[in-house]
């Protein structure tokens, strides 16, 4: 009887440990995959961005902008990560 | 302040005899933005005056020489112009003979080099050797074979059979010269083809090889040496002539510049009218100027309405900011997105309050926000012109801000200056005896303390973002409200742009029911459907598919919080490893300077980039898609900033 109530309560710590473990991990696929889609998206705004601006210099500002508006989604998930650490 | 200045359309009519004295008063006073006369009905494009030939050649002259000698921008102490325009004549003709002579002693240096850098280049080959190269050519029973072979062929050996008349000479390179009677021409050549023989021509010149290498090289040395000291006296020359060639080359454009003016101007045979625009407040002293040179002989019409109801001309205005000087510098901020339209909102201001109050609340660190000020501090006074002076003055108010939020935060380079308690431990501070103090509870069960820890009230401090995003996106829709309701009236002002504050106030009245805090939904519900309602009829059904926007929008503001974070998490990283290796003691704590070092020289680096372009997406993407248009023609008045040169 002893020896099974030590056993369950290894068993919880263990479900414990585990649970922070997958906060971990889901964090980081939070951000890290968040970030792989902001990448994906800017490197084709950033390239036709500098296409247009070597063109017109003028559209600088405006090719700066359409290459950061991707950005939100991987702050979104730092922040997300963020909540679920804490 | 919020609006670009004001504009009046400007004519000038006049005789043409009175054309160079009203092109003189408009170059000099440096305000009228001049139109370009396009048109072919009854008047022409006017002539330049006359000398603009000989100019225009002088100042090809000047450019090239200063390209030859290598002469780029500086800032000088400007010259007197009087004293260069007496002097230029002659001093450009003696400068132009020097710079001619250098520059075809220069050529023929050059060309010796090539030259001896060929020659040595095909002796080397013939190098071992004992022959004079005059002894390799000109024999009529003789045939001489001059080339390269396989490597190790023995040709020796397949020679003996053919004759044993024959003189053979291998040189280091693996060359051989190999004389044999001309009977035996044809068979050597097969013997030859057969070790991969490979013809080299014998160069046109007699001597020994090795002597004739060792001559040219020493030759090479010297021109080289010429060429070394032709540059250093090319240098001389450049620092000598410098302040001449560029007052000198301002001066010519300038005169060219005034010269070529009539050229945009209309003309008829006697006459001549220039259209252009003027800022409201420059006018009286321009038209008191031209009256006075002229004698009151040029008609100065203006147009009597102001633009404000020329609406149809509105984007040919020109536009120049009418900012107080402390905002200035953040008009650069503006060019590169577009100069504001002429009846837009001029948000310089906003920009001015918003982007280093955003910057700072994203760094807020001491020690950065020290060093940043310092490099801009030390590269206001280095570097000069209008794109470093804004670039650096931006940079400055941003680390000022900067340096509140970091006492506000108590950090200093990722360290906490104050003792604080972490995950139930006490953490000491940098600062001995300095402890946090608790002041409130904010929300969930963080508690709001000084200074304040951002990574401990994540929660209260991701709401207080949204916050300001939702005041920041406001005062951005009440701009807009202001900007149609000029150019489109009332109710598309209210349609347009107020129904997204209806929006919002229909959101949070849901929100507010949501959490109980008022029992019923239905509020909430009403006002968020009269706001659709209100969008669709002002902006049409595609609207519909914005009202995710505004809360992308909103939620975008918890960058302040985030991007802050991370550029914390890398400070806290480089001081947690270079710590690691300063308590290793020894030689570890050389590496952990090093670590600390170019950690925080990266971190700086960073410190720019980051919280500066966040900041500015903020403006750029959240703020002006809500009133904004920009696009407006840049103001560029007739006349010349001088630098080199003073009246």
């Amino acid at each position: 009887m002893a020896i099974e109530l030590a056993l369950a309560g290894a068993d919880i710590d263990l479900i414990l440990a585990n649970q922070k473990g997958l906060i971990a991990i889901g964090a980081g696929l939070a951000v890290g995959l968040t970030g792989l889609g902001s990448a994906i998206a800017e490197k084709d705004i950033g390239s036709a961005a500098v296409g247009a601006f070597t063109e017109k210099e003028e559209l600088f500002g405006k090719g700066l902008i359409m290459t950061v508006i991707p950005e939100t989604i991987v702050i979104f998930g730092f922040v997300i990560a963020i909540m679920m650490i804490i | 302040m919020l609006k670009p200045k004001q504009m009046r359309r400007v004519l000038f009519v006049g005789h043409k005899d009175h054309l160079e004295p009203t092109i003189e008063v408009l170059h000099d006073l440096h305000v009228v933005h001049i139109e370009e006369y396009t048109g072919e009905e009854y008047f022409s494009i006017g002539k330049p005056l006359a000398g603009v030939d000989q100019d225009s050649r002088m100042l090809l002259k000047l450019r090239s020489i200063a390209n030859f000698l290598g002469i780029k921008k500086s800032y000088l102490e400007p010259t007197s112009a009087e004293k260069i325009s007496s002097e230029l004549g002659k001093k450009l003709d003696e400068l132009e003979s020097a710079v001619l002579e250098k520059l075809k002693r220069k050529s023929e240096i050059e060309a010796n080099i090539k030259d001896a850098e060929t020659n040595i280049h095909e002796i080397r080959v013939f190098s071992g050797i004992p022959l004079n190269f005059d002894l390799c050519r000109g024999y009529e029973t003789l045939h001489v074979f001059t080339g390269t072979i396989k490597k190790g062929a023995e040709i020796e050996a397949g020679l003996n059979p053919i004759t044993t008349d024959y003189q053979l000479y291998v040189g280091t390179t693996g060359t051989i010269v190999l004389f044999v009677p001309a009977k035996y021409t044809d068979e050597v050549a097969e013997l030859l083809n057969d070790a991969l023989f490979n013809e080299v021509n014998i160069p046109a010149m007699s001597g020994v090889p090795d002597e004739l290498l060792g001559e040219l090289k020493t030759r090479l040395d010297m021109f080289v040496k010429d060429l070394e000291s032709l540059s250093s006296e090319i240098n001389s020359m450049k620092a000598q002539y410098e302040e001449f060639i560029l007052a000198s080359e301002e001066l010519l454009s300038i005169d060219t510049q005034k010269k070529e003016a009539p050229l945009f101007f209309a003309t008829s045979e006697h006459a001549f009218i220039i259209n252009g625009w003027i800022p409201d407040d420059e006018f009286e002293t321009l038209e008191s100027r031209v009256k006075e040179a002229t004698g009151d002989r040029v008609h100065i019409a203006l147009h009597e309405e102001t633009v404000d109801e020329v609406a149809a001309d509105e984007t040919d205005v020109p536009i120049e900011y009418d900012n107080p000087k402390i905002v200035k510098p953040f008009e650069a901020v503006m060019n590169l997105y577009g100069r504001p339209k002429y009846h837009e909102i001029d948000p310089t201001t906003f920009v001015f309050i918003a982007f280093p109050l955003f910057y700072g609340m994203i760094l807020g660190d001491i020690g950065y926000a020290l060093i940043l000020l310092g490099i801009s501090l030390y590269g206001i006074s280095k570097l000069h012109g209008e794109g470093w002076n804004s670039l650096f003055t931006v940079l400055i108010y941003c680390n000022i801000v900067t340096l509140f939020f970091g006492i506000l935060y108590g950090e200093f380079l990722g360290f906490s200056l104050a003792g604080h308690v972490s995950e139930g431990h006490h953490v000491a501070g940098l600062i001995p005896g300095w402890e946090t103090i608790e002041l409130m509870h904010g929300l969930g069960d963080e508690m709001i303390t000084y200074p304040v820890h951002r990574t401990h009230i994540i929660t209260t401090l991701l709401v207080l973002t949204l916050l300001i995003g939702v005041i920041h996106i406001n005062i951005g829709l009440t701009a807009g409200f202001r900007n149609v309701l000029v150019k489109h009236g009332m109710k598309a002002a209210i349609l347009e742009k107020i129904s997204w504050i209806v929006l919002q106030l229909g959101v949070f009245l849901l929100l507010l029911g949501m959490m109980g805090v008022v029992t019923s939904m239905l509020p909430g519900a009403v006002v968020f459907v009269l706001a659709v309602i209100m969008l669709v009829v002002g902006e049409g059904g595609t609207a519909i598919m914005e009202i995710p926007s505004i809360m992308s929008n909103v939620l975008s503001y918890s960058r302040l919080l985030a991007v802050g974070l991370s550029s914390i998490g890398i400070a806290t990283a480089i001081n947690t490893m270079s710590g690691m290796m300063f308590d290793s003691g020894g030689l570890f704590i050389v590496v952990a300077a090093i670590i600390f070092i170019f950690g925080h020289a990266l971190n700086t680096a960073l410190s720019v980039i980051a919280p500066g372009l966040h900041a500015l997406r903020l403006q750029y993407v959240e703020f002006f898609t809500k009133f904004y248009e920009g696009g407006g023609r840049i103001y560029d008045p007739f006349g010349y900033n001088r630098i080199y040169t003073e009246e």
